[in-house]
């Protein structure tokens, strides 16, 4: 119903019909197959019978003819709307080759993986210049303690420290209430209930405390940094920062280093407390163990070391997460994708350098007895 | 010319405290190009997001294509936005996709077209508003700001909508791109008999434009071909016109 072909004098006519709309296309496609015109011959358009054209339609009828080898010389028109007419010479003006298949951007796994490789490859090469920029630029702090911005390194402080302390104390808390309890459990079944706090102790201060406030401080902290550079990237501040003469290691990664490397051990530290406090809670309530004697044990069977080691592992999670963080955050290209794209990244980064750091801590110190 | 297919009456705008449109009264008939202009900060941009309902105004009624907008509910608008196409300031293209795949969103969501008739469709409407075909496997973040521009209305015009929205057409296009654009438009609506309603800054589009609408201080001040609207002894048009001459 939407179009005939006839054949007047010895020439062939096809009768366009009806709405020849985007809503109609499917209709009109399945048709034109059906038709199955010759190749190679001369047609003349009627327009007469037709209520409506717009571009999709007419593209599909152009492009249709072209297929069955009709140039634009071969095919004629007659007996259409002035508007229409003018639409369908648009068309045809505009008209080229029609694309190929999109191609298949799917890579086979192999191919995949290899690519991911050495982008990662390539991406701790960076990582080790971003590095050695930044102990260039923090040498020029020492020689000219000025350039250091002391308000915007405050102002860092009190958002990745002060107010991550709601948040690090509760996870610190319950996690010292699960090691406790777990631990209760077992020590209860030898009558030795009391050792649950050499147990607590030990795992809190040195281990438990400073990863998992790391890990939160990662995920936390570090995915602002890289979403607050990378706007700044994508709205040109970071150029604009050079283009004043300003270094953007000076101004937005340095602050952020020294705030994060001051906040981790005092957050590691309140980590200490809070997951004490937990395994108090649990020893009370538990093991019937009493806060005094719990904290007076305590004091009898917690080296130092256990929290000096602890506190001490925070600065060295709190500048890899800083570096990976800011570079991640420099590297935003200019579009919106990429900012969510590195801060994912930077996570995932943190979280994984946390670990590997810890267990290269939990090795060395073993070995050298401390 | 024909029936107003956009038609704002008394249209009152106000954010917290600030009143940005007074009432401001003013219709878009049937295939005319109409250029809205005014000073930065005189709601230009409000208005033309109040007409394809993504802001809703005080008070005052905006009637795009027979529907109601301030009072449609959303199956009705559903129905309107097949019908008209918008182009955004700096594009909006979706990141994530390629320029291909950004064009045939439209397709996807609202028709029923197998791919095999999608593809070519998309690459004859990039090539429908002047890019290669090539184009179609890039990102956008790998295009200029007058490709992107290309592209936004390629999608915009993807459903053979009936009105076009533009949001400063030719803000960020060297003047040799910006010209190619207004003559877009222009052979565009000529060839397809859009409706177009433009917000721009850009005293040579006005070339191209069938009637100059100037927004002042919550009003409309004047409305009128470019010509008359040129004359008037109004301080901040004739400001507006001696950037030039």
């Amino acid at each position: 119903m939407w179009i005939r072909h006839e054949i007047e004098n010895g020439a062939s006519v096809l009768y366009l019909d009806g709405a020849w709309r985007l809503g109609n296309l499917r209709p009109i496609s399945t048709e034109l197959e059906s038709l199955k015109l010759p190749r190679n011959c001369t047609f003349t358009l009627d327009g007469s019978r037709l209520g409506e054209l717009d571009t999709a339609a007419a593209f599909t009828l152009c492009r249709h003819l072209a297929e069955r080898g009709c140039n634009e010389a071969m095919v004629g028109t007659r007996a259409f709307a002035p508007r229409l007419e003018q639409l369908l010479g648009l068309v045809r003006s505009r008209m080229r080759t029609p694309p190929s298949e999109a191609k298949s951007a799917h890579r086979g796994l192999l191919s995949r993986l290899g690519v991911a490789a050495i982008q990662d490859w390539q991406l701790i090469k960076v990582h080790n210049a971003f590095i050695g920029l930044i102990a260039v630029e923090l040498a020029a702090l020492a020689r000219r303690p000025k350039l250091f911005r002391a308000r915007e390194t405050v102002s860092q402080f009190e958002d990745v420290c002060l107010d991550a302390i709601p948040v690090v104390a509760l996870v610190t808390f319950l996690i010292g209430v699960v090691v406790a309890y777990l631990l209760g459990v077992q020590a209860q079944q030898y009558g030795a209930g009391i050792f649950v706090v050499d147990g607590v102790g030990l795992a809190i201060c040195r281990e438990l405390s400073p990863i998992l406030v790391a890990v939160v401080v990662a995920g936390r902290s570090g995915a602002a940094f890289t979403a607050q550079i990378g706007a700044m990237k994508v709205q040109e501040e970071v150029d604009a920062i050079r283009t004043l003469g300003l270094s953007p290691i000076q101004v937005l990664v340095i602050p952020r280093l020294v705030a994060l490397t001051a906040a981790l051990p005092l957050l590691v530290f309140i980590g200490d407390l809070f997951g004490i406090a937990g395994g108090i809670a649990a020893a009370a309530w538990q093991l019937g163990i009493l806060p005094v004697t719990f904290i007076d044990r305590l004091h009898a069977v917690l080296p130092m070391s256990a929290i000096t080691v602890g506190i001490g592992k925070a600065p060295v999670f709190a500048i890899f997460i800083a570096v990976i963080a800011c570079r991640m955050g420099l590297l935003v290209s200019r579009d919106a994708r990429s900012v969510g794209e590195n801060t994912t990244s930077t996570v995932v980064q943190c979280i994984v350098s946390v670990i590997v750091l810890d267990a290269i801590f939990a090795v060395t110190l073993q070995r050298l007895g401390i | 010319m024909g029936e107003p297919v956009l038609r704002f009456d008394s249209v009152v705008t106000r954010f917290e405290t600030t009143m940005v449109h007074e009432g401001v009264t003013f219709s878009v008939a049937r295939g005319e190009i109409v250029a809205l202009i005014g000073a930065s900060g005189t709601g230009k941009s409000v208005l033309v997001k109040e007409a394809i309902g993504l802001l809703r105004p005080a008070s005052g009624k905006i009637e795009l294509l027979g529907t109601d907008v301030c009072r449609a509910g959303s199956r009705e608008m559903n129905a309107l936005r097949r019908r008209f196409g918008m182009l955004f300031q700096d594009g909006a293209l979706f990141s994530s996709l390629t320029v291909a795949e950004n064009v045939a969103v439209p397709f996807r969501e609202h028709t029923d077209l197998p791919d095999a008739l999608i593809a070519p469709l998309v690459g004859f409407k990039l090539s429908l508003v002047g890019l290669d075909v090539e184009a179609g496997a890039r990102a956008p973040a790998e295009l200029s700001g007058g490709m992107r521009k290309r592209v936004a209305l390629a999608r915009a015009l993807a459903l053979e909508p009936e009105m076009l929205f533009l949001d400063e057409p030719t803000s960020g296009l060297d003047p040799v791109n910006a010209r190619a654009f207004d003559d877009l438009v222009r052979v565009l609506r000529d060839g397809l008999g859009l409706t177009v309603f433009m917000v721009t800054h850009d005293l040579d589009t006005l070339s191209i434009v069938d009637r100059v609408v100037v927004l002042s201080a919550g009003k409309v001040i004047a409305d009128g071909p470019l010509a008359e609207v040129r004359s008037m002894q109004d301080p901040w048009i004739l400001e507006y016109f001696s950037t030039r001459d």
